[in-house]
């Protein structure tokens, strides 16, 4: 049976009736119909699927949907700005070729979004701790990195 | 003349779409009226099937087809034409498809899968390809005969044999042999976006796939021939491919997923998409090769080498599909690393009841390199030089004709060796500290093209529209590398447009000319100077018509920054918007289109593996400094250098995003990634037992472009999408045994080897 | 096709009422990250998961108290866990993925009871004393007493853990967990090991030694002559048996003497004697009695360390 919940979506008051069984991830792409936020395994284990639920990275792929209750939940497309300006660290993931084949970048990027919010000048090791429940198997990470310390201002 | 978009750093134009979630993987693609389809796989290893009840899965509410290999039409793909989507009699791998449904969710298709009933008869299952070698070995497929007498056997009919100067007479005359036997894993290519299709057909039965495959072209012609196959002869097929979530390879065959699409699509006459678990990817789509190989290598006492020999035994897996053509790559360093002018190879590919390979990244070269890189260190030791100097004695040169008769034109491999060097501090700081060592290994792969079918070609197609922006129409395709944007930058920098006025269209075969497919490491050389000349062809065009407006010889105009003036007299000039739009509006107007196809000048080889496979050779060398926990054998990298040359750098970060990204996909194979098969079942199918490294792995990497400048390259360019984790594994294995004197020789090179390796030495009275 | 109701209740006997109600044919699910997976993975069939997520009572973190609900994030950030309970820090601080440690509860971590549990033998090592709800009320049980095999507790079914009563351990008592795997993110252990060690001094003039590059055994070598001796020490191991257990035997053996490399290394054995490992997916049976041998011994290097400089940690030219 349906449970009607509502939470704020990038910003937005939203409501959604959920079945008590489906993930966030699944809300998010299939019913709300943001495709950014990706699947990569479906049991928490890449990262691909992150978004930030009030103010922490979480794999949405094992986060039921029914607990984004009440939460502030921000997916991949709540990073552009109202004019459509990207967001610092989306320009430097261009900027600095973090992004090759590009579907672990939606989830690296919220990844980022969440330790640079609590720590906004964080060292190489806390840039990899930020980043390593994230896979990559096309950059290596040295760029993605790279880009991170280049959007904190180092 | 100073270049303005080649050369340059510029962000890949499709970065914006993907770091704002706008790509669209085929994850992310509907269609109206679109079905979903899921595939049973087989319960054994191998087994006989004996019955298949699908009436339950038929009856559950939203399943609008099922299909077994005993209701489609006789049909079998790959290079062997072995392999049929669904299995009718048997199957013979634990990744052998055996039914599939459509539904309307994927849940309900998930259902039915476990209302389908099949009865299977297991029988003996034959893991081991040297066990299936054997006379009386029981046959994976009953009817596969080979050899000369044509008798049945497990060995396919792919004798590989290369053969260069007399090995045997070079045997006798060498002062120093070593030989060894060396043996590489299945790893696989872990795309973070797994495979998929949509297949749709028209109401004529003309074919669309959205895919995801590196072969557009040559995948067309498979789906032709299959529905062919389906009763649906001289119907279409296009593929529309949709942004790839990462190829390295795993594109380069058709999978049976895509045929089942298609058949599920003509059972329920609506589009079928069909997209794979993690699970799924790991179980069934086809991983690197794996080797068991004998090496022999000898040298004089001047330390020059004289021969080699190598002897591989090739997993086939079940059925056929690239990796039993590995060896074709795999010749190129075996006969052509270093100058040895006696080589012998041979490999055997062996039907069992394993998982099947085809293409990753290297396509072999890693796997013979392992071996060769690991061997001639050994040989080194045994004639008593240091390793670095061994491999300058032995270096190959520009100019080179190598014994399989490849033309070496540039060689940068002195280059990236002696920045391995000097980046290392090899020679100076040697093991300032118990455990640490240094390692390196060096590298030949194709780096112009390859010939390996009988096209290497790509077409391109160029028209300028009247605001000066530019369409490149090419047969290539992007596969995440930034192909797309170093196309861009070639007709950019021959226009003296912004890269950004260049788009680059490279996804619909209805709309885009022909390419052999993304492999080899071919993309920037071959669809790179298939660009520039149609490029060069649209500016004769520019010119003609600006000559035209301005009553000039088209010959003493400059072309520039939107500007066409005369070099004579700078007052004489027009803009390019303007040049453009007199050309069609006038009487007898005319189009600005050009098409060019460029297939380069490189060989087939002949019936003895000879020739001139690719116009020109990259080079490489990686080096390493690592430090072994001598009290639990795990191995740290403290320092890590890539050097590679590769002719010019069109643009330097998407370069280096190559270097990187295989160099770190090279340390997963050389340490922790192995795809666990147990009695042919797979122990690890997930990502959290499947060791990929994560970004708190890797260790300080330095990644160096070497520049020869290859003149047949565009703009100098050679390739460098797969040459950056070849010598990944024995740079490590070397400098493992520098620094702890113990050999791994068996990837991945886990703690567990090491330490057993130390206590054996120990044992053996060695010191620590 | 796993379908269930999902519920959301705000107190302790709120959730122990619903599972009543659905006579124990429901489960309780905290952060998720193991209870989604076993749905994934159609291990797991229940009529209703009952939600600890929103139950404020279990999210309680003090020095003598770690609520069930307290997440593996907000444990690794807490001064007193780092300083006090400095083994569960290091168990904490490698657990999973960020992602996971956002989420993920200490109690989760417990109660699904794996043997590579990376709290499990940190909080063995800490004499953790488990506080259980259930209908018939509250009990407490020693951690030890806790586990019972692979997947199982002592927990009856529908009760809920509360969370753990924590000593109090002061200057002289340094703890450590080492957790030994493949990679450095996102990996279970092939084994782990778990040391507290109380000592009669914490002011050793060799104290930088602790911190060297050598191995743990010439450390200790070095260190020897100084006096110092053990009077209490905990050992615990992970993934070497079919539950995570404590090496009583090589306790005992340590308890009151002298602190020397002998010493240290005979503990060190008979650990792994004590331990019983099997062959698996994740690891070797040789492997893991010999990294016993290993990593007893390292542990308690870090365990000392810590003590005698409290404020130092990092550790640039050592492997482990």
């Amino acid at each position: 049976m349906k449970q009607e919940i509502s939470f704020i979506l990038n910003g937005e008051e939203t409501k959604a009736e959920v079945e008590p069984h489906w993930t966030l991830l699944h809300l998010l792409r299939e019913v709300i119909g943001l495709k950014g936020t990706k699947e990569g395994c479906g049991y928490g284990e890449c990262g691909a699927c992150t978004v930030i639920i009030d103010g922490k990275a979480v794999n949405s792929c094992i986060f039921p949907a029914v607990e984004a209750e009440g939460r502030r939940v921000t997916t991949i497309e709540g990073l552009l700005s109202k004019d459509g300006s990207l967001h610092p660290l989306q320009k430097a993931f261009i900027e600095r070729g973090a992004v090759q084949c590009g579907f672990c970048s939606p989830g690296m990027i919220m990844s980022a979004c969440a330790l640079l919010a609590e720590n906004a000048q964080p060292t190489e090791e806390e840039i990899k701790e930020g980043i390593e429940g994230n896979l990559c198997r096309c950059t290596g990470y040295v760029q993605i990195i790279e880009a991170i310390k280049a959007a904190s201002g180092r | 003349m100073e270049l303005t978009a080649v050369g340059k750093r510029i962000p890949k134009k499709d970065a914006p779409a993907k770091v704002t979630g706008s790509a669209v993987y085929i994850q992310d693609l509907v269609l109206p009226g679109m079905l979903y389809g899921k595939i049973l796989y087989s319960r054994y290893p191998h087994a006989r099937i004996k019955s298949i009840d699908t009436s339950r899965a038929e009856k559950l509410p939203g399943v609008r087809a099922v299909l077994t290999g005993a209701t489609i039409p006789p049909f079998k793909f790959g290079v062997y034409k072995d392999n049929p989507p669904l299995k009718k009699d048997k199957v013979c791998s634990i990744r052998d498809e055996v039914a599939a449904v459509a539904a309307t969710d994927p849940e309900t298709a998930e259902e039915a899968l476990d209302l389908i009933t099949v009865k299977y008869e297991e029988l003996p299952g034959l893991f081991d390809p040297i066990e299936a070698m054997k006379e009386g070995a029981p046959l994976i497929h009953e009817d596969h005969v080979g050899g000369k007498e044509k008798k049945p056997t497990n060995v396919l009919n792919m004798p590989w044999r290369l053969i260069t100067g007399d090995v045997e007479a070079a045997k006798k005359e060498a002062a120093f042999v070593v030989q060894g036997s060396y043996a590489t894993q299945w790893v696989t290519h872990c795309c973070l976006g797994t495979s998929g299709c949509i297949a749709e057909l028209d109401t004529s039965n003309n074919l669309t796939m959205y895919s995801n495959t590196q072969i557009p072209y040559l995948a067309q012609r498979d789906f032709i021939d299959a529905l062919g196959a389906f009763g649906m002869k001289g119907r279409r097929a296009r593929i529309v491919q949709s942004v790839i979530g990462g190829g390295f390879g795993s594109k380069l065959d058709t999978y049976a997923y895509e045929y089942i699409a298609i058949l599920l699509a003509m059972a329920v006459r609506r589009p079928v998409k069909i997209v794979f678990t993690r699970e799924e990817e790991f179980l069934a789509t086809s991983p690197r090769q794996c080797t068991i190989t004998r090496i022999s290598h000898g040298c004089g006492k001047d330390g020059r080498l004289l021969f080699r020999e190598m002897e591989m035994i090739l997993d086939n897996g079940a059925y056929t599909s690239w990796g039993a053509t590995t060896p074709s790559v795999m010749m190129l360093p075996i006969s052509s690393l270093y100058k040895v002018p006696n080589v012998k190879y041979t490999a055997k590919c062996v039907y069992t009841n394993n998982t099947y390979s085809q293409a990753m990244r290297g396509y072999g070269n890693p796997q013979a390199t392992f071996a060769i890189e690991s061997s001639i260190e050994e040989l080194a030791e045994a004639a008593g030089f240091d390793p670095y100097e061994f491999r300058l004695i032995n270096a190959n040169e520009p100019g080179e004709l190598t014994p399989q008769k490849f033309m070496i034109t540039t060689c940068g491999m002195k280059e990236c060796m002696s920045e391995v060097k000097k980046r290392l501090g090899w020679g100076g700081k040697r093991r300032e500290k118990a455990g640490r060592g240094f390692g390196m290994a060096s590298l030949v792969h194709v780096g112009g093209g390859a010939r390996v079918y009988k096209s290497d070609g790509c077409g391109t197609i160029i028209k300028v529209d009247d605001y000066g922006k530019v369409d490149v129409f090419t047969g290539s395709s992007d596969i995440g590398e930034g192909s797309e944007t170093i196309i861009a930058q070639i007709v950019a920098e021959v226009l003296s447009v912004p890269t950004d006025d260049v788009n680059v269209i490279n996804n619909d075969t209805d709309v885009c000319p022909w390419d052999v497919g993304v492999h080899a490491s071919r993309t920037t050389f071959v669809a790179g100077n298939s660009a520039l000349g149609a490029a060069m062809k649209i500016k004769e065009q520019i010119l003609e018509a600006a000559g035209q407006a301005l009553s000039e010889d088209p010959s003493g105009l400059e072309l520039s920054r939107g500007l066409i003036w005369a070099r004579h007299d700078k007052e004489k000039n027009i803009a390019f918007g303007k040049v453009l739009r007199n050309i069609h509006y006038m009487s007898g107007g005319k189009m600005l289109m050009a098409e060019y196809f460029y297939d380069p000048p490189n060989e087939n080889f002949d019936r003895e593996f000879k020739g001139n496979l690719s116009v020109t050779y990259a080079y490489g060398a990686h080096g390493v400094e690592v430090e072994v926990d001598k009290e639990t054998g795990r191995v740290k990298i403290i320092n890590y250098v890539a050097a590679h040359d590769v002719g010019k750098a069109i643009n330097p970060m998407l370069l280096e995003g190559q270097i990187s990204g295989g160099g770190v996909m090279g340390l997963g194979y050389a340490l922790s990634e192995k795809m666990d098969f147990r009695n042919g079942r797979l122990m690890n199918a997930n990502y959290l037992d499947y060791k990929l490294l994560t970004a708190k792995d890797i260790p300080p990497m330095q990644a160096v472009i070497v520049e020869t400048d290859e003149k047949d390259g565009p703009f100098g360019a050679k390739g460098i999408g797969e040459p950056g984790l070849v010598p990944t594994a024995p740079a490590i294995a070397n400098a493992i045994y520098d620094a702890v004197g113990v050999r791994i020789k068996d990837l991945p090179i886990t703690p567990e080897k090491v330490l057993a390796a130390l206590k054996a030495k120990e044992k053996e009275g060695g010191p620590a | 096709m796993v379908r269930f109701e999902y519920f959301k209740p705000a107190a302790v006997s709120e959730a122990l009422d619903i599972m009543r109600r659905f006579d124990n044919d429901a489960a309780y699910i905290a952060g998720g990250t193991d209870v989604m997976v076993l749905l994934r993975q159609k291990k797991l069939s229940v009529r209703a998961l009952i939600s600890l997520r929103n139950i404020r009572e279990l999210s309680s973190l003090d020095g003598r108290f770690i609520g069930a609900g307290v997440t593996h994030r907000e444990l690794q950030k807490d001064e007193h866990v780092r300083k006090r309970f400095s083994a569960l820090h290091d168990a904490v601080c490698n657990l999973g993925s960020t992602q996971i440690r956002n989420v993920a509860t200490v109690g989760g971590n417990i109660c699904n009871a794996a043997p590579s549990a990376d709290t499990a033998c940190p909080l063995l090592v800490l004499d953790a004393e488990g506080l259980v709800e259930g209908p018939g009320g509250q009990r407490q049980i020693a951690i030890d007493d806790l586990f019972l095999g692979p997947g199982k507790t002592a927990l009856a079914k529908g009760e809920i853990l509360r969370g753990f009563r924590m000593p109090e351990f002061g200057e002289t008592t340094g703890s450590a967990y080492i957790k030994h795997t493949r990679r450095n993110a996102m990996d279970l252990p092939i084994l782990g090991i778990a040391v507290r060690v109380t000592v009669n001094k914490s002011d050793l003039p060799c104290r930088d030694l602790f911190c060297g590059a050598a191995t743990a055994s010439e450390i200790l070598a070095a260190a020897g002559g100084d006096g110092l001796k053990c009077e209490d020490v905990r050992i615990a191991m992970g993934v070497v048996a079919p539950r995570p257990i404590r090496a009583k035997k090589a306790e005992a053996m340590l308890s009151g003497k002298a602190v020397t490399a002998d010493a240290v290394a005979a503990a060190a054995e008979m650990s792994a004697s004590e331990s019983s490992p099997r062959d698996s997916v994740r690891g070797e049976a040789w492997y893991r009695r010999e990294m016993v041998k290993v990593l007893v011994q390292r542990a308690f290097v870090k365990s000392i360390d810590r003590i005698v400089r409290p404020d130092g940690e990092v550790y640039p030219d050592r492997l482990w």
